[in-house]
């Protein structure tokens, strides 16, 4: 089956955006949930949000840090790449498109997401409907994942957008990750009643604290949790498991030499990576790497497969 | 429960031809059963056939976009249930005429860009043709094959109050419409299917398999299955839902111009995520202008660099061809009868409407002292835009468009108006006569074919003869009906 390298990239970006928006959503979720139960005073600011998604920038500097800004960057703004509404309105644009080579409802699910969103985004900053906002959203994003999950045929139309999800997911499961390493926090914002609470709350944000209780054991302890979102094969957020699946769909593809030479690379480097003997300086520093190293992977896969350029 | 057919106001006193119902207010043998059936029907089971209608017709997603305030809206295309009615006697002679009128087309672009004999022998004035802005000077000396050059052309026909049908322009550069066509009989399955118990229609839903051989018959490589592409300007053109549509219902794929691309082999190729792949055909939905910034307009970024060197060299068809747009021109409309008596030695079967050229000094003479009895059409402008109907127009817009002629004669054509024909329509809760037109589809490669019907497009606004869809037009599904009885 031939695909072209537009629809292809399209299919990818929808994927890519559909993710953010889910991962964004949880994020905030938990984020919220976590602030509620720290003692007043030692709670960590609303600007980690921002920042664990590299905001800044768009941000600006003339607003202030407070819960109102942040929330309203994270869910409503319609100029934040990483913000869910505008995630939303860009997965739709690339449903438009390309709604031959997709399942029927996933168009109609993806607009329903899209109108849903339109109408209370806006509603939606405040702690009051905050809640249920973010749970529509995980959940609608959920079931158009499931829908394409369990009715794309598997050729290159699936292919690319698995690769989409997971490289997005292992982006974003790292940048979780980094909100315990203590560089995001700052070192005298921690203290060791509040340490497990925040990486419980990260570990929700993962869906992934029935799974550690079950694994790992009922207490949750830095190290052990960052081995298991880092390295745990069966679990499907964590950064192997996203690793391993874009493997699998790089594999068939042609001229996949180049992409697969910077995928076993992090593979290798997540491998060596001790967290037992790792601070919490050399974790943020090994995420920082890492990140550039799933960037550049992104900047092959749309140069291979994506790029208008003459072979 | 009163059914508001029996008070149909259909044609009085001959002054109009009406498709289903005669002057004496009888049905017409051919939609005798039809008529019967919907008659039969009450008013409240026709508001639910309609409001059916519409539901199939979100639920298909069937739209156009129009452009307004300087937004683009997606609109439900807007269809009434009443069909409109054929014999299939008619039809067939209609059908020859339309066959012979693109056969004669596709001869006169292919000499215009060659021979240029039908000039030199005097038939029409040279700078007609070679002034107009449809004249491709880049498109000289090349033989496209079996000289077809406007592969799919859609030619407007109307009925005049003789019955008669008459041929009122052709559209060879990038006629839409004929994916509208397909969904109305769709959506009239769907809606009266009681109705195609008792009639033989001739179906329709063959031709984008139609078009498919006929794209296939023009492919440069001799190949099993060609490559098959069709080229849209993109979502945001009002007929993107039919691009997309076509390329889907014959297997083709729906590309962009950045799709595309011409190596230095000047073959035409797409990217896909394989490597590139070659392209045998493309099946053009934007504008010669846009076609190729290295040969027409520099500035689009809609076409393709060099996809005018591949189709030069042979390496590709493009349907239609470039420079097709010659043969519709409006003045050159007036020609077509002598075209077919040149280049085929026949005679026209089909009748076309008389038109005064408001160049030749008599004519603009009749034309601007007549204004008030004459439409007034653009040389080169389609969609409706830029005409003028005398009878309906305001004293001020007939001193605008006598202006206008003076300035620029070349670019004005007169034509008496038509009493267009009627046909029963669903307006609000009553069914009320209203005037359409009738736009069959024409293919043109190895072979030439005819689409049973075509798209009927029907004037909403009461007493209105303007039936695009751009400007408040609805559309009807159009049928061809075996009659049993003649």
């Amino acid at each position: 089956m031939m695909m072209l390298s537009r629809v292809a990239e399209r299919l990818y970006w929808m994927a890519r955006y559909l993710e953010r928006a889910e991962d964004t959503a949880r994020l905030t979720q938990a984020y919220s949930h976590l602030i509620m139960d720290i003692p007043a005073g030692s709670e960590p600011g609303w600007d980690i949000l921002v920042r664990i998604l590299d905001g800044e920038p768009v941000f600006g500097e003339n607003r202030a840090y407070n819960e109102q800004n942040v929330l309203k960057f994270l869910i409503a703004d319609d100029d934040n790449p990483g913000g869910i509404a505008y995630c939303i309105k860009a997965a739709r644009e690339n449903v438009r498109t390309t709604r031959d080579v997709l399942p029927e409802e996933v168009w109609e699910h993806v607009n329903e997401l899209y109108l849903y969103s339109q109408e209370h985004a806006a509603k939606s900053v405040g702690r009051r409907n905050r809640h249920r906002f973010l749970e529509q959203v995980i959940t609608q994003c959920q079931m158009i994942n499931g829908l394409l999950m369990t009715t794309l045929c598997r050729d290159h139309a699936y292919r690319f957008i698995k690769l989409g999800h997971l490289l997005e997911r292992a982006d974003m499961t790292t940048r979780v990750i980094d909100v315990g390493a203590g560089a995001l926090l700052g070192n005298e914002r921690l203290n060791e009643a509040v340490d497990p609470l925040i990486w419980a709350s990260l570990l929700q944000s993962l869906s992934a604290m029935g799974t550690y209780r079950r694994t790992i054991g009922p207490l949750v302890e830095v190290n052990a949790v960052v081995e298991f979102v880092f390295r745990e094969r069966s679990l499907p957020r964590s950064v192997r498991f996203c690793l391993d699946g874009i493997r699998q769909e790089l594999v068939p593809l042609k001229h996949n030499k180049e992409a697969l030479r910077i995928l076993d690379r992090s593979r290798r480097s997540l491998s060596r990576f001790n967290p037992e003997k790792a601070e919490r300086e050399d974790l943020h520093r090994f995420i920082d790497r890492f990140q550039l190293e799933l960037n550049r992977l992104g900047g092959m896969i749309s140069e291979t497969w994506f790029m208008p350029v003459k072979d | 429960m009163d059914n508001s057919w029996k008070r149909y106001n259909g044609p009085q006193a001959g002054d109009f031809f009406d498709e289903l119902i005669t002057d004496t207010g009888r049905p017409r043998v051919v939609a005798r059963n039809a008529v019967k059936m919907l008659q039969a029907l009450s008013a409240e089971e026709m508001a639910a056939r309609r409001a059916a209608a519409e539901l199939a017709i979100r639920e298909m997603g069937i739209s156009f976009t129009i452009y307004s305030e300087g937004k683009n809206i997606d609109r439900a295309w807007p269809f009434d249930i009443i069909p409109r009615i054929i014999p299939a006697k008619e039809w067939r002679k209609v059908s020859l005429g339309l066959a012979q009128r693109s056969r004669a087309l596709n001869c006169f672009i292919n000499d215009i860009y060659n021979k240029q004999k039908i000039l030199a022998d005097g038939l029409l004035p040279a700078d007609i043709v070679l002034e107009s802005g449809n004249y491709k000077a880049q498109c000289a000396n090349v033989s496209p094959r079996y000289g077809a050059w406007a592969h799919i052309c859609g030619t407007d026909l109307v009925r005049d109050k003789d019955g008669r049908f008459y041929v009122l322009e052709d559209n060879l550069r990038v006629p839409s419409g004929v994916s509208y066509m397909l969904e109305n009989r769709e959506i009239t399955k769907r809606v009266l299917p009681e109705l195609f118990e008792n009639h033989s229609i001739l179906p329709v839903d063959d031709y984008p398999s139609r078009l498919y051989s006929t794209l296939a018959s023009l492919s440069p490589r001799e190949q099993r299955r060609p490559r098959i592409v069709v080229l849209t300007p993109g979502i945001f053109n009002s007929a993107y839902f039919e691009h997309a549509y076509l390329a889907q219902g014959m297997g083709a794929e729906l590309v962009e111009g950045s799709d595309l691309f011409v190596d230095d082999d000047d073959c035409l190729y797409m990217r896909t995520v394989d490597g590139p792949e070659r392209v045998d055909v493309v099946y053009r939905r934007i504008d010669d202008d846009f076609l190729d910034p290295e040969a027409f307009r520099e500035d689009s970024t809609l076409g393709v660099p060099g996809i005018m060197r591949a189709w030069k060299q042979g390496n590709v068809s493009i349907a239609n061809a470039p420079g097709s747009g010659v043969a519709d021109d409006k003045v050159v409309y007036a020609f077509v009868p002598e075209m077919i008596r040149y280049y085929l030695g026949e005679e026209p079967t089909l009748a076309s409407v008389k038109t005064y050229l408001c160049m030749n000094q008599p004519d603009r003479d009749y034309v601007l002292a007549n204004l008030d009895k004459l439409v007034v059409k653009p040389a080169n402008e389609s969609g409706g835009y830029g005409l003028m109907v005398g009878p309906h127009a305001s004293k001020e817009k007939r001193a605008e468009f006598a202006k206008l002629i003076e300035s620029n004669p070349r670019n004005y054509i007169a034509q008496p108006t038509l009493a267009l024909s009627t046909a029963p329509t669903c307006i609000d809760d009553s069914v009320e006569p209203r005037h359409l037109d009738l736009r069959p589809f024409i293919l043109q490669g190895k072979d030439s074919w005819v689409t049973p019907g075509g798209l009927t497009r029907v004037a909403l606004v009461k007493g209105s003869l303007v039936v695009n869809s751009s400007q408040g037009g609805g559309s009807k599904d159009t049928w061809i009906v075996e009659d049993k009885q003649t």
